[in-house]
């Protein structure tokens, strides 16, 4: 056997077993890299014997993994990958984020990092070239997240939880030390529940490129395709304003969800507006290490600015109109280690249900309860769908699978409203992304109120991405790249040749192992299903624009279609128990 | 999905890019469905069949160009570059398949070349090409392999002159046979400045339709805006010039909203050159013979390799400035607005024109249509002069 390292790849896992205090590393072979590339995929394989334990069960894996193009100069790529069962979803559930620790982590010499057991107190791991230490870190259990990155910085990039992870809040993020965060699922809790603190790493060793003049060649068509991108670097796209460029956009297509989905429009969206944010907080460009796009934004002194989805539900969906109080409304989020988009949903669910929405001054007090458990954030900590079950209200979760929807409402793009359904996570709008054909016309527009097509559309979809945040690469690559180039990418980096066929195949393998874990759990049909009131309410029609309720039985037909594109039963399982056993 | 295949069908026969009768397209959903010339329908669903992609086109040109570039390049040669920068940037490269290629594997050996490439030129077959979304994609990535082969085969004729048995005679049917005479005559444009919304839009429609109609370019590639008051109404990114109305968005200049996050990626480029000439209306696209000439420099010993990127010079073709400069974000917003106010023309290199009308788009028109006409004749002359000196 030869002994030469692939390159782009590290052929590495560290494996953590903090119950026993022990650490080690594995070779990965070669063939399960190919097949599965890293990121997602790679953590998704890894799950294949675990994915039934309960989220909180002590051996339930909780996997960093980096992706064959993280290390190199590929644009956007350097990401990682988290992923886990869901204690929010009980779903498989992978999330990826941004920033420096990605690199350091590839840089350590990892492709991926599997964690098991729980400690008896609170710790962190620290990672580098050299090996890995578990370090008792009893002082920083109940500080925030801010408190713990500047305390553990000093030995390299930080990913920690903040009060929320520790109280096993259902949907507690994990955060960066530049500020970006594994957002969603509750992976935060996972780690809360392994009383693991923070995750450091500190490697700067180099990843190798098998072919550097391809590389570049390739690098270049990528980087010629962002700027002719209008999302991205046009001068009203995501580099400028970051993505509350989108606030306009979704208002003037009057698809903003507001006070929990009742309305499509909310009149005051213009006060947290891309521009609007821009003039208040002098908002500068900030984002991914190493990113050319830099979509995120931060004022001068480095206080990360909200993000889309976060602005419009901290905002519109509980009718809250200052753009000061959203502000803070993140910025706590980000200290507390709680998702912005679960909690903005939560309360506004919890809103509706008791007749009336947070004002702006209750907000902070709130989301500290949540973190905290305290209160009515006892409640709100276990998210929308139990929030609303347990008030007899269990319409008002404005949710698929019990992962609260983000800020685009499906009445206004209804590939979007498939897509919803049909992913494996719980309803996230990044697992297909259709705003960008329904609403941002990339690669080409599809008709928004037509379902035409979308079960392909979306099953297609599905693979690309599930490739791509196996790369791992930033979706918003694609609203100018295509996997053409990044393919193209990969070949260089890795001395294998990869096309975007062969990418979306690999994809295809990874949703449908992700699909069939959902199955063996339990996940059906019956979970595929958007919350009754988009098929019964009305959005906000106006302006030449109409938005009725969706169409029942239209949507279920789309969705039997999905299943026949997929190969599965009426029922959305599979016909084949043995589905695994033949995977690679 | 039907309809569908049946607008698009009918597209590339108006487009005059396709042999009626020899355009076949195939969509899939949770089933294929395939139609048009039984042929190019059955391979056109075999290939679907191999592809994570929903549409496809199989279509044999009206012009002979692809076969001939497939038959001018070296034997050890699987594909061609465009030589113009819009179609570069999206295709990267054109694969092609030779005809002696096993006809029992072909359809494998397409859809391969088709898991990596959006376009393919099957010689002695046509152009494949697949859409990943939707019918309308594989329609236009069609048109741009049509369009990037047109481009190249007239440049490369320029340069190398006839290789091949038939292609002399093939050229002479292409130009007094296929090519007809550009002009704006007949058409009928609202006179500015224009204020009412409505109109604007209707009018911004209008010519859109104008410029395919009339021939002057492909349907797909190419913007068009027109200001009044604080407010730029431009076509939206991806948009049909033929297919404008509901993709025109109202952009106020001072920025005060996103929402024209959808606006054409030439954005930047209108707003510039409303700034530098004062005009009222602007409209780009990508003739094909401007686009041949543009690339046609007579400098020798030039330091810079990237000229469609880093040429900071400014040449002419008769009286129209020719500066480079890449899409979108990337230079040629910087280049035009300045040489444009003047002559209200200008050509980018390897890519396409830029018109400005100072109250409508008549003169807009007209003057796209001049610059294009032009090249069109300087081309014709300088091919003579090279097969004169043979
Ligand atoms: S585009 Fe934004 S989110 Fe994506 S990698 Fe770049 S900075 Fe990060
Ligand atoms: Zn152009």
């Amino acid at each position: 056997m030869s002994s030469v390292k692939a390159l782009g790849w590290r052929e590495t896992v560290l494996r953590v077993d903090l119950s026993a205090r022990k650490s080690w590393r594995e070779p990965i072979p070669r063939d399960l890299l190919h097949a599965y590339l890293g990121g997602r995929g790679l953590g998704v394989r890894f799950m294949r014997d675990h994915f039934r334990l309960d989220p909180f069960d002590a051996e339930i894996p909780l996997i960093f993994a980096v992706g064959p193009l993280c290390g190199t100069p590929a644009p956007t790529a350097a990401r990682l990958t988290v992923v886990t069962r869901s204690p929010l979803t009980g779903t498989i559930y992978d999330c990826s984020a941004g920033g420096r620790f990605a690199w350091r982590l590839k840089g350590a010499g990892l492709d991926a990092v599997v964690i098991t057991g729980r400690s008896t107190v609170p710790v962190a791991l620290v990672i580098s070239p050299a090996g890995a230490e578990i370090v008792e870190v009893p002082q920083l259990w109940g500080r925030t997240v801010p408190d713990t990155v500047s305390a553990l910085s000093g030995r390299g990039s930080v990913a920690a939880i903040g009060l929320a992870g520790e109280n096993r809040v259902l949907f507690a993020n994990i955060m960066m030390g530049e500020g970006n965060s594994v957002g969603r699922g509750g992976l935060g809790a996972v780690m809360g529940a392994k009383n693991l603190k923070a995750v450091v790493a500190s490697g700067d060793r180099q990843t190798g490129i098998a072919d550097p003049g391809r590389f570049d060649v390739a690098r270049q068509d990528v980087m010629r395709l962002f700027r002719a991108s209008p999302v991205i670097f046009g001068e009203l796209g995501i580099s400028e304003y970051g993505t509350p460029a989108l606030v306009d956009l979704m208002r003037q297509r009057r698809m903003a969800p507001t006070e929990n989905f009742r309305r499509t429009v909310f009149e005051e969206s213009g006060n947290y507006s891309g521009p609007a944010i821009r003039r208040d907080y002098r908002a500068r460009k900030d984002g991914c290490y190493g990113c050319p796009i830099q979509c995120k934004k931060s004022t001068p002194e480095g206080e990360p600015l909200p993000e889309y989805e976060t602005v419009s539900h901290f905002g519109a969906l509980n009718g809250i109109s200052s753009l000061a109080s959203i502000v803070r409304s993140n910025t706590l989020c980000n200290e507390l280690g709680l998702d912005t988009i679960s909690a903005a949903a939560t309360l506004s669910a919890w809103g509706e249900a008791r007749g009336r929405f947070s004002d702006a001054d209750e907000v902070p007090g709130l989301l500290r309860d949540t973190a905290m458990r305290v209160g009515e954030g006892e409640l709100l900590a276990l998210g929308s769908r139990r929030v609303a079950e347990h008030l007899g209200r269990p319409g008002l979760s404005m949710s698929v699978k019990g992962l609260e929807l983000p800020a685009y409402d499906p009445r206004g793009a209804y590939g979007m409203a498939l897509a919803y359904c049909t992913s494996n996570r719980g309803g996230c709008h990044l697992r297909a992304y259709p705003i960008s054909h329904e609403i941002l016309r990339k690669p080409i527009a599809t008709d928004r109120f037509s379902f035409s097509g979308k079960a392909r559309i979306i099953a297609i979809a599905e693979d690309t991405n599930a490739a791509v945040d196996s790369l791992v690469a930033c979706k918003f690559s694609f609203f100018g790249a295509t996997l053409e180039e990044y393919a193209e990418l990969l070949s260089a980096a890795t001395g294998t040749d990869y096309s975007p066929q062969s990418l979306k195949e690999i994809g295809r393998r990874i949703f449908l192992t992700e699909r069939f874990y959902n199955c063996e759990n339990g996940f059906g049909a019956a979970d595929d299903q958007l919350p009754e009131r988009f098929f019964s309410e009305p959005g906000s029609s106006g302006e030449g624009i109409a938005i009725p309720p969706i169409d029942r039985g239209r949507f279920a037909e789309e969705l039997q279609k999905y299943y026949r594109v997929r190969g599965l039963t009426p029922e959305g399982t599979f016909d084949d128990p043995d589905f695994l056993l033949k995977q690679p | 999905m039907l309809d569908q295949i049946a607008e698009y069908t009918h597209k590339l026969v108006a487009d005059r890019a396709a042999l009626p009768g020899e355009i076949a397209f195939a969509a899939q959903d949770d089933t294929i469905v395939a139609a048009g010339n039984p042929e190019l329908a059955k391979l056109a669903g075999e290939l679907l069949s191999r592809l994570s992609c929903l549409g496809m086109a199989a279509a044999r040109p009206s012009l002979p160009f692809a076969d001939f570039l497939v038959a001018r390049a070296p034997r050890e040669e699987s594909h061609i570059v465009p030589r113009d920068t819009e179609t570069r940037t999206f295709l990267h490269d054109i694969p092609f398949v030779r005809r002696e290629a096993l006809e029992a594997e072909l359809a494998e050996a397409i859809a391969r070349l088709l898991g990596n490439r959006k376009g393919v030129i099957v010689e002695g077959v046509g152009i494949v090409a697949s859409g990943a979304l939707t019918v309308e994609q594989a329609y236009i990535n069609w048109s741009s392999v049509f369009h990037s082969a047109f481009v190249k085969y007239l440049q490369d004729v320029l340069h190398d002159g006839f290789l091949l048995p038939g292609e002399a005679e093939a050229f002479d049917a292409f130009r007094s046979g296929w090519l007809r005479p550009l002009t704006a005559e007949g058409l009928v444009f609202r006179d500015g400045p224009l204020a009412d919304p409505a109109e604007i839009l209707a009018e911004i429609a209008a010519v859109g339709r104008y410029t395919v109609e009339r021939g002057l370019v492909d349907s797909f590639f190419g913007n068009i805006s027109c200001k009044s008051g604080g407010v730029i109404y431009i076509s939206q990114t991806a948009a049909s010039l033929d297919a404008l109305d509901g993709c025109i968005d109202p952009v106020p200049t001072d920025n005060s909203s996103t929402f024209g996050i959808t606006a054409s990626s030439e954005l930047l480029a209108h707003r510039r050159i409303y700034e530098h000439s004062g005009a009222a209306a602007i409209l780009h696209g990508h003739p094909k013979f401007a686009v041949v000439m543009s690339m046609e420099c007579t400098e020798r010993n030039c330091p810079i390799t990237d000229c469609w990127k880093e040429c900071d010079r400014v040449r002419f073709l008769g009286d129209t400035p020719v500066v480079a400069g890449e899409i979108g974000a990337g230079g040629l917003a910087k280049r035009v607005p300045p040489v444009i106010a003047g002559p209200r023309k200008a050509v980018v290199y390897g890519h396409g024109v830029f018109t400005v009308g100072a109250r409508g788009f008549g003169d807009a028109f007209r003057a796209m249509v001049e610059v294009e006409n032009w090249c069109r004749d300087a081309y014709f002359r300088a091919l003579e002069g090279k097969l004169a000196k043979g």
